[in-house]
């Protein structure tokens, strides 16, 4: 459990950014949503990015999926810069599942190895045992539609791992459960995550959720969006519901409330 | 917005444009595709014709008989149902095959039952429409929120003033859609009864022109058609995307 | 499977209540003999003219099936092309309602002298009576997929191909097969009208025929002969749906 690869100085760092910027459109439309944005990540880190709605942090993602190219700047990703996606080194959750409905939970999870032309009896074993990871063994014969919303993103996550990328995108992937199934696919996430170690990026509005997965918290501005700062979260793993209520998780949490209000 | 309409505008003129060139030029038959220039002359002298005057006023006579029927009982009907959700449910089957089986099929039927005539073209064309205008109904019936009723009946509302200021609001842009309806089956149905078993009427005065090879004559009498259903039921969209865009804000 | 087999027995039975019915109405004298045809005199006609309305069925069915190729191929062609293209679906699909609107069937003459009185008259029309619903569904089809979809086969590393053959056009099938039902079922009827309006051969023509003669039962026989392909082509579509949409979703389900 302990030997995970933790945020240490000095690790290699995976995610790389330096002076991103983003423009939607042109001439008099055009909005910019990103401004000179630099940041690192190192191999095994949780980051969570938060700011106000707007602000570009699904942008930003997007753009490190390589799924948007950047106005100007450059992203790195495990030492390759990213210019389109890279499906065997990256793999992005968004809010919705976007899972197929026409294939039950267990063909949506191997899709991706499908797509690249894995034979059956590589990908199906793959995408049985990741469904047992997230706790779903049983129901992968069932379609999306029998699915609750919280069990939807579990298969997403089974299907984002089933590559076995170095980096994981969230674009706040629990934010349409409620706060109960929130909380839990969060700790699920936190399992999954010290047991695979691989790297997180993780968008969402809440600030608790932010604090309370992450090694460090990135807040940005409003549009266009800048790094404002990043924090460190010094709290031990595993994390456990009791230290949201903590000071110094208060305090901290306190300091990011009031960044992001007078930015 | 504009950049759309001017595209669509340019897309007819170009189709104009085009039959125009071709048939003035040579490269297809003029005696098969007459410009449009000529049938547009053809046209203008045919609207003082007293021969397709009347034919016209007897078709616009069974198209409106047709629709003053079926438009209301239609709609009436149909919003039965849909405030009736026991009697819809046992309805529905029977009514989603009779609105399924195609009607027009059975036009000869009609002859046999009806012989030919202003009655047989108004029956079948009300046939056509009854089960199309009806649905309308039924969903303008099923789109009053119901919130919207309750409230107004804690106030106080009369059953009138529920229907009138409630309802009757509410259902408008499914209303307009089933008056829609109802207007353009019941051209089709008059149109193809005349032009199957008819002595009068412009779909009979069109398919004798076919038969007689007159193809100026039959080709304005086609536009004639086609001008007065686009102008008709774009009239109708307009009015029901009136209603619809008004209540975007709720 | 045993509720399947229950509820088609329901509706044998049903159908065949019905049919007893009528044919006791008739017997009664409830049924007025020239509007109404018992099932008995339906048969009758069958036994008599059986042959005739065959070979007049292969016909038929012959256009239809020319008909629908067509319809099918452009509707959906254009469909899908509009459809991924924001500005020309703004542009073609107020314009594809509004065709959707016209009588169509006064046309119908203009293409009896082009093509004359044989089958290409009715296979023309057939295809002009349903290319439109079908492009405008498959336009509004594909035009209301969700970019999620593409968005997230594209980071899983699909290409291009494999985003529109597994993803997109998949998710619009629903759309589709409701567009291509809406305009089988007015390209059968269109072809049997324009065969009942003007022709030589095909069930349409032996309708019209003999309702000249007052051979009722004629008449209803070519009738359900008609109504008989709509429904088998129905049935085509709905297993096609249904071998590819075995899931829950709700928005597969109809
Ligand atoms: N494809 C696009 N074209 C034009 N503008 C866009 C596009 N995508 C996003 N934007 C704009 O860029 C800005 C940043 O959007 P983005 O979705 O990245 O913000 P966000 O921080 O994720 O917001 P939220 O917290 O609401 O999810 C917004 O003003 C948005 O309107
Ligand atoms: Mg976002």
């Amino acid at each position: 459990m302990n030997h995970r690869p933790t945020a240490r100085a000095g690790s290699v760092e995976i995610i790389k950014v330096e002076r991103l910027s983003k423009q939607y459109g042109s001439g008099a439309n055009s909005l910019r949503a990103l401004s000179d944005i630099s940041l690192s990540v190192s191999e095994g880190q949780f980051v969570t990015v938060v700011g106000p709605s707007g602000c570009g942090k699904s942008t930003l993602l997007l753009i490190l999926a390589g799924l948007v190219s950047p106005s100007s700047g450059d992203v790195w990703i495990d030492g390759a810069a990213v210019t389109g996606p890279l499906p065997e080194k990256i793999s992005v959750m968004f809010q919705e599942a976007w899972l197929l409905p026409w294939k039950t939970a267990v063909e949506n999870v191997e899709f991706p190895l499908m797509l690249r032309g894995a034979p059956f009896a590589i990908r199906r074993p793959r995408a049985l045992s990741l469904l047992q990871l997230v706790g779903l063994e049983g129901f992968a014969n069932r379609y999306p539609g029998e699915l609750s919303g919280g069990m939807k993103q579990r298969v997403a996550i089974a299907r984002s791992l089933v590559q076995e990328p170095r980096v994981l995108l969230m674009d706040e992937p629990f934010a349409a459960l409620d706060e109960q199934t929130r909380t839990r696919m969060g700790n699920e996430l936190l399992q999954v995550w010290e047991k695979f170690g691989r790297t997180v990026v993780f968008v969402t509005h809440g600030l608790t959720e932010a604090i309370y997965l992450a090694d460090f918290v990135f807040v940005m501005s409003a549009r266009p969006g800048r790094i404002l700062e990043r924090f460190h979260v010094e709290l031990p793993r595993p994390r456990t519901i009791e230290m949201i209520g903590n000071e110094a998780f208060g305090r901290l949490r306190n300091r990011i409330w009031h960044l992001i209000g007078g930015a | 917005m504009w950049i759309v309409r001017t595209s669509q505008l340019l897309v007819v003129a170009i189709v104009a444009g085009l039959w125009e060139a071709a048939s003035q030029r040579g490269w297809v038959d003029p005696n098969l595709l007459p410009p449009l220039s000529k049938i547009g002359s053809v046209l203008f002298a045919l609207l003082h014709d007293d021969r397709l005057l009347s034919d016209l006023a007897l078709t616009i006579t069974e198209v409106s008989a047709a629709f003053t029927i079926v438009g209301p009982l239609g709609l009436l009907v149909g919003f039965f149902l849909g405030e009736q959700p026991p009697v819809y449910r046992a309805l529905g089957p029977v009514l989603h095959v009779l609105l399924a089986t195609p009607k027009s099929i059975f036009l000869p039927v009609f002859i046999l039952a009806f012989g030919i005539g202003f009655l047989e073209k108004v029956i079948f064309a009300v046939t056509l429409s009854f089960f199309i205008v009806l649905l309308s109904g039924i969903a303008a019936a099923q789109s009053v929120p119901a919130g919207l009723v309750t409230v107004a009946r804690s106030f106080g509302a009369t059953r009138l003033k529920l229907y009138l200021f409630i309802y009757l609001p509410a259902m408008q842009p499914l209303i307009v859609e089933g008056l829609r309806m109802a207007l353009i089956f019941s051209i089709t149905g008059v149109l193809l009864a005349e032009m199957y078993g008819s002595a009068h009427g412009v779909g009979r005065l069109i398919f004798a022109w076919g038969e007689m090879f007159r193809m100026p004559e039959l080709f304005a009498g086609v536009l004639l058609i086609v001008m007065i259903t686009v102008a008709v039921n774009e009239l109708l969209r307009v009015a029901e995307n009136v209603g619809r865009s008004r209540r975007r804000g709720f | 499977m045993i509720v399947r087999i229950r509820r088609l027995l329901v509706r044998l039975t049903l159908f065949l209540a019905f049919v007893g019915c009528w044919e006791a109405a008739y017997r009664a004298g409830l049924l007025n003999p020239i509007i109404f045809a018992a099932p008995s005199v339906i048969v009758k006609a069958a036994v008599k003219d059986g042959w005739t309305f065959l070979a007049a069925f292969r016909v038929t069915v012959l256009e239809i099936t020319m008909a629908i190729l067509m319809a099918w191929c452009f509707g959906i062609i254009f469909g899908v092309i509009a459809g991924s293209l924001p500005i020309l679906a703004r542009i073609s699909a107020p314009m594809l309602s509004a065709v959707i609107a016209l009588p169509l069937v006064v046309i119908y003459p203009v293409l009896l002298v082009w093509f004359g009185l044989g089958v290409t008259s009715k296979i023309v029309f057939g295809t002009i009576s349903g290319v439109f619903p079908i492009a405008l569904n498959t336009l509004t089809g594909v035009q209301s997929i969700d970019h999620g979809f593409a968005t997230m086969a594209r980071a899983m590393g699909a290409n291009r191909r494999q985003i529109m053959f597994r993803v997109m056009a998949p998710l619009a099938l629903p759309a589709i097969i409701a567009g291509l039902r809406l305009g089988t079922a007015l390209i059968v009827i269109g072809v049997v009208l324009s065969e009942m309006l003007a022709s030589t051969d095909g069930i349409g023509f032996w309708i019209s025929y003999h309702r000249s003669l007052f051979n009722t039962g004629q008449v209803y026989l070519g009738i359900i002969l008609a109504l008989s392909i709509t429904i088998l082509v129905n049935m085509i579509l709905s297993f096609v749906e249904r071998m590819h949409f075995r899931g829950g979703d709700e928005r597969f389900v109809r």
